[in-house]
């Protein structure tokens, strides 16, 4: 009888180490706190720092782009808010633009970034609230975001020079 | 053999070395084996084992088995309870995951020098198999090759891609990549990867240990004595 007491709960025990390693896997967390915060978010105990969430916005209203960011990753250290990693993928565009030619390692992490933000979002798009953002959605983001990487004739046109940062 | 295994109830050490003991050492394997610290600070990633991998992770159960350092009969049998196939079940397929990553913690993850190590990691695994040592000699032969992989991948080529190396190192790696037209691959990782996988090493050689293997040559049980739980690793290299 104890056996298969030892034996079940050896089952449920390798199960559940199992899922937790797939999880790992297909997650690609990069720190503790990723992990931590993962595992919180599907037990649905995670939760954003409000506070410094505030900050880093004040920061990115400011145009205090790194700034912002760090705030933005105390806020949401485990990366399991759409709404966060949206603002973080806006701050490297709007750091990364230039009228002459874009960073394209900053537009590159705001991919990743917003990437991030359409897989957490519900449906795969993420639609910001804050009106004073001209893009709204995680779509366009990253559409303004692989035009800036991308090299195409229209690199060369000097009417470039006109556009307006987003 | 399957008619020589009678079906007794195992015991319950048996019981958790099987149902508990081997799948954490196993599972565990196949976490460390992908994981991956970044030099830069970046943090930690996980690498999948790619399909060469899987395919040395079947050689190598192969070659335990043909080595007799792994009786799958022991672990899945019409004899046994379902619960207690299941359990073995768990440890053929943890025992695979772990091999695969196992190869993936020791071969370089991209470039020439990824290919050279597991052709060469394939070439000594089917080399085994042919030569079908009993279960004490092939887990030497195991250890040496592992071992010899770990210390190419995680010692010298970990020590001439250093970040901090000094201009030798420097000088050797521009000359190695300049003879392999710069396929070779030279990713910097943190020691912690080192550490990693050498603990990785370590746990699946403990889990091999731990298998169920055949008795000795010479002291097979008769076909009329029942099975009252898999042998132990120490009756096993008994000479």
């Amino acid at each position: 009888m104890r056996g298969t007491v030892v034996r079940t709960a050896g089952l449920a025990c390798a199960l559940g180490y199992g899922a937790f390693i797939v999880w790992l896997y297909a997650q690609q967390p990069r720190t503790v706190a990723q992990v931590t915060g993962g595992i919180q978010a599907h037990v649905g105990l995670y939760v954003v720092d409000q506070a410094a969430f505030e900050e880093a916005v004040d920061h990115f209203r400011h145009e205090r782009f790194p700034a912002a960011r760090v705030a933005f990753e105390r806020a949401d250290p485990a990366r399991r808010d759409p709404a966060t990693q949206f603002y973080i993928a806006y701050s490297y565009y709007r750091q990364g633009w230039g009228r002459l030619y874009h960073d394209d390692a900053l537009y590159r992490a705001g991919l990743e970034a917003v990437d991030q933000a359409a897989r957490l979002a519900p449906g795969g798009r993420f639609v910001t609230t804050d009106a004073s953002l001209p893009l709204r959605s995680s779509d366009e983001l990253r559409a303004e975001l692989q035009r800036g990487i991308d090299k195409d004739p229209s690199d060369f046109n000097p009417l470039k020079v006109f556009r307006a940062r987003q | 053999m399957t008619e020589a295994i009678e079906r007794t109830a195992p015991s319950e050490a048996w019981a958790a070395r099987e149902a508990v003991v081997l799948p954490l050492i196993f599972l565990t394997v196949a976490l460390l084996g992908g994981m991956r610290v970044s030099a830069d600070g970046s943090g930690f990633r996980f690498v999948p084992p790619p399909l060469i991998s899987l395919v040395l992770a079947v050689l190598l159960i192969a070659v335990l088995v043909r080595g007799r350092r792994l009786e799958p009969l022991w672990l899945m049998s019409n004899c046994r309870a379902p619960l207690e196939n299941l359990n073995g079940g768990v440890v053929l397929v943890t025992l695979f995951f772990a091999s695969a990553q196992l190869f993936n913690c020791v071969a370089p993850d991209a470039g020439l020098a990824h290919l050279v190590f597991n052709t060469v990691l394939f070439l000594l695994l089917w080399n085994t198999l042919a030569a079908g040592p009993e279960a004490g000699r092939l887990l030497h032969s195991l250890l040496v090759l592992f071992g010899s992989a770990f210390i190419l991948k995680h010692i010298v080529l970990a020590g001439l891609y250093a970040p901090e190396a000094g201009l030798t190192r420097r000088v050797l790696t521009v000359l190695l990549e300049g003879v392999t037209l710069g396929t070779m691959d030279g990713t910097p990782q943190a020691s912690a990867t080192g550490y990693v996988a050498f603990a990785a090493v370590l746990l699946f050689f403990v889990g091999l240990f731990l298998l169920p293997g055949a008795p000795a040559p010479g002291r097979e049980r008769p076909a009329s004595a029942s099975l009252p739980s898999a042998p132990d690793a120490e009756e096993i290299l008994e000479p």
